[in-house]
């Protein structure tokens, strides 16, 4: 244990050498046109690096740091529309099957290797071959891709079996690793691309070398001098992991950090009052009311009655749950796909009101009437739920449900929690087995939709039973549209259908959307530059955050 | 029963154990609600062909008799399998938490065990005095506090005022650190957690050590050594203490086995990132090999400690064996 740390310490020698400080006391530092060069950023974060692996990460902020220390063709810009990364510009054919990419001269890995297109077409290719394997993660991204090459070291050719409307998305998310170290690593049938630990010091490409990682504890980035992009003007920085909010917001308090990835609702004021820099940002992550809309569900049908769903969702008061639950941090839902992801959401959606009088009209109008105990009976039986809890709610989420629970006991409901670990909770959702959906009546989790809106409009589609859907909902028409809007290469095609798709979902209520989380986060004054997103400014969606900050 | 005989059987009972953990813990897991796949149901990456690649992956598309064999066999060429969290060998995750967890729960243990023993001590031999009252209520109050809000606790009186550092086992940014400054850096990281674990865990030591010691102190023979004019800590040590070593011992033995168990909520304040932590969050991800390989740690652990307690009985108290 003590070498390893011997390690670290040298490596932050080197990052801290020429700058000579860490934020809170005067450093050492030059300036270069108005803005302060040098010094190591210190983030702390409660998500993690699970692997540095992509092939076997999962957690979000692994996913933050390839972004940083790997290319993409593209990325997102401040205003969430796509410009280049290592492609500088691109064009795809008439009928959308064949993209050309135009990727920067000249360009090498941090070990002095040449990084050129031929790099990303070796990645889509490995990827192609074994998406049935150990690429699975990342078969999504080359979806109706059939083949890539590099027609000569700066243009990638990719060429596809059908238009596919959101290939830039793909590609924003594309991280491309050197082929000069994985392909050492295709034995086993490929297997062992997951089991190589890909560890630090990492030969990257981005703006950043991963320099030491100790899972669980810390990540060091150091500037990479090969990055053919923009040079940051810090000299590294470090990521330190926190399962505990507290803990976190007491270090960042105490000078330990300088800044933090999320900031519970509860410790925004005393940061605030501390002098801390808080920033708020409309997220793009939901809270919903799962309705089973299971067609084939055959014990409490009434759910599948659309005026009780309506009745139900008249019974939710969203601007309470904001202001209790999540503080005023928050915004009243209704699409699912979130107004964060821009233009995407259809602006002309708007849910119906808190009305706990029509929600009782619309429940006598069914024919269910209150019983003694003011529990409607319906078809034989009391309205009486049980709401399947995930874990990841606790928290906001059972002051949400308590205030739900309320009013829906002034409609003649009975709702009754059942709190369950995710997994657990999945298992409960889908069963009798893996694809039943028949047991469920009402749940409450969350999503965390993609900028691009095909993802959460996929999780509501009939074939992702057993995948990632969590209400049963299947609607052969909604899937139709679905497979249409993936090929609408033409933008303001695409987003019709998209407005048109979100409609339905909501006037279909297998979710009831809650709200949408605000991002917020905090750092001390000394720090500017950050580029804020819905995902917070330290994310996967571009490499401007850190490449950008600098000292005041 | 001759000692060698005594030996032998505890020996065999303790391997019997072992086996029953080893089937015990690749069931227990399994019955749980869900799998590492399900897991997955809120992941963008998780598509069907995914979840269906780490299926086979993970071994899970095979009968569960089959996959307890794979298990037997892997474990008799010492292999712990492989981590369905970061596909790598359990083994090696193992000993990384193993090797943050020891220390920090060891100083905490060992604190609890010396502390435990003197305040007994104090207290029996003080029995029904106001420091007796008062030593004996304070063990209880930290024994039944809640951990994690004794922790929490001791982070906003301690950590901002006396710079005690709130996260894991040492700082990243420490430049260049020499052997002494490293150790310091260490240590002062390691002594929240440890001290949150001590101040938790000594009431056990003061209430057994007072009630074993009051049982000794109570005989003729402490008398007669009181008589003879022997000084307190003669008395204490020589006569009343090794004859009230038995439950000590056990206790001891139990706390030491226990180290490699971790501290999960301690853990989870300090953000240290060892063996209880990962064992909540592989139960989380329905991580099955991490599972047994923790448990099958713990279990050897306990059963070993517990086979060296029962040898010392032995040596404490010839009679045990009879």
């Amino acid at each position: 244990m003590r070498k390893r740390h011997l390690v670290v310490g040298a490596v932050v020698l080197a990052l801290v050498a020429v700058a000579c400080g860490s934020g809170a006391t005067g450093t050492k530092t030059q300036s270069s046109g108005g803005v302060k060069e040098g010094g190591v950023f210190r983030l702390g974060t409660s998500s993690g690096i699970d692997s540095l692996n992509p092939f076997v990460a999962f957690q979000q902020d692994a996913y933050a740091a390839f972004e940083y220390i790997y290319p993409t063709l593209v990325q997102y810009d401040a205003h969430l529309n796509f410009v280049g990364d290592f492609a500088t510009s691109w064009e795809y054919s008439a009928d959308g099957k064949t993209w050309t990419f135009h990727t920067r001269p000249n360009a090498k890995w941090s070990d002095g290797q040449p990084l050129t297109a031929a790099d990303v077409a070796w990645n889509i290719n490995t990827i192609l071959k074994y998406q049935k394997g150990a690429t699975a993660n990342a078969a999504g991204y080359v979806s109706h891709i059939t083949s890539a090459e590099a027609t000569d070291p700066n243009t990638l050719v990719v060429n596809y079996d059908a238009a596919v409307a959101n290939v830039l998305s793909q590609f924003q998310q594309f991280f491309v690793i050197p082929e000069h170290i994985w392909s050492q690593h295709l034995g086993h049938g490929g297997a062992d691309l997951k089991t190589f630990d890909n560890a630090a010091p990492v030969v990257s490409g981005g703006p950043f070398i991963l320099k030491s990682f100790q899972k669980g504890q810390t990540a060091l980035f150091e500037q990479n001098p090969s990055y053919y992009g923009p040079k940051p003007h810090i000299q590294g920085f470090g990521l330190q992991f926190f399962t505990n909010d507290d803990a976190m917001i007491t270090a960042l308090k105490s000078g330990e950090l300088d800044g933090v990835e999320t900031v519970p609702p509860t410790n925004v004021k005393t940061l605030q009052d501390a002098g801390f820099v808080v920033k708020s940002v409309p997220g793009v992550e939901f809270h919903d009311l799962i309705i089973n809309s299971n067609p084939k569900k055959t014990t409490n049908v009434e759910l599948l009655d659309p005026n009780v769903k309506k009745a139900f969702e008249y019974a939710i008061d969203r601007n309470k749950i904001v202001s209790v639950a999540r503080l005023g941090f928050a915004q009243p839902g209704d699409s699912i796909v979130p107004p964060a992801t821009g233009i995407w959401h259809d602006p002309n959606l708007k849910p119906i009101p808190f009305d706990l009088n029509a929600a009782n009209q619309l429940l006598d109008q069914a024919g269910f009437a209150k019983g003694s105990d003011g529990i409607r009976v319906a078809h034989g039986h009391p309205m009486a739920y049980t709401v399947i809890f995930a874990h990841d709610e606790a928290g906001p989420g059972d002051r949400a449900f308590q205030i739900i629970q309320a009013d829906f006991q002034q409609i003649g409901v009975k709702l009754t929690q059942r709190a369950l670990d995710d997994s657990a909770a999945f298992d409960a959702i889908t069963a009798p087995g893996t694809t039943g959906y028949l047991n469920f009546d009402l749940a409450m989790w969350d999503w965390v939709p993609l900028i691009d809106p095909d993802f959460i409009l996929s999780v509501v589609t009939c074939g992702q039973y057993g995948g990632w859907s969590d209400s049963g909902y299947c609607n052969a028409q909604y899937d139709q549209w679905y497979k249409e809007q993936s090929t609408l290469t033409k933008q303001s095609d695409r987003v019709a259908l998209v407005y048109q798709m979100q409609d339905q979902i909501y006037n279909d209520r297998p979710y009831i959307v809650l709200n949408y989380d605000d991002q917020i986060e905090a750092h001390t004054k000394n720090w500017t530059g950050f580029v804020y997103s819905p995902q917070g400014s330290f994310n996967p969606l571009s490499k401007a955050t850190m490449t950008e900050i600098h000292q005041v | 029963m001759r000692g060698a005989d005594y030996v032998l059987k505890r020996a065999a009972f303790a391997l019997i154990t072992v086996f029953a953990a080893i089937t015990l813990n690749f069931v227990m897991f399994r019955a749980l609600p869900g799998d590492a796949v399900t897991n997955l149901s809120r992941v963008p990456k998780a598509t069907p062909e995914l979840k269906h690649a780490l299926l086979i992956q993970f071994g899970l598309d095979k009968p569960k008799w089959e996959q307890y064999l794979i298990y037997l066999k892997q474990l008799t060429h010492a292999n712990l399998g492989v981590s369905f969290d970061n596909s790598q060998p359990v083994l090696k995750n193992l000993k990384t938490d193993l090797a943050n967890t020891i220390p920090m729960v060891t100083l905490g243990t060992v604190f609890s065990i010396v502390f435990g023993i003197l305040t007994g001590i104090l207290s029996a031999w003080r029995r029904g005095t106001l420091l007796d009252q008062v030593s004996t209520n304070t063990a209880v109050a930290f024994y039944s506090m809640p951990t994690q809000w004794l922790a929490l606790m001791l982070i906003i009186l301690m950590a901002t005022r006396y710079h005690f550092p709130t996260q894991g086992i040492s700082d990243p940014f420490l430049l260049n650190p020499t052997p002494w400054a490293h150790i310091k850096d260490v240590l002062r990281h390691m002594f929240l957690p440890s001290l949150t674990l001590g101040l938790t865990l000594y009431g056990e030591y003061t209430l057994v050590v007072r009630s074993a010691m009051l049982e000794t102190l109570g005989e003729d023979y402490i008398l007669t050594a009181r008589a003879k004019g022997l000084p307190p800590s003669q008395i204490v040590r020589k006569h009343a203490l090794r004859n009230a070593m038995l439950p000590i011992a056990t206790l001891i033995a139990l706390s030491l086995g226990y180290i490699v168990a971790g501290t999960v909520l301690i853990e989870y304040v300090f953000s240290w990132p060892g063996i209880g932590r990962a064992v909540v969050e592989a139960v989380h991800n329905r991580d099955y090999p991490m599972l047994q390989g923790a448990f099958l740690i713990l279990t050897v652990s306990v059963v070993f400690f517990n086979f060296v307690a029962d040898l010392l009985y032995f040596k404490l108290d010839p009679r045990v064996t009879e």
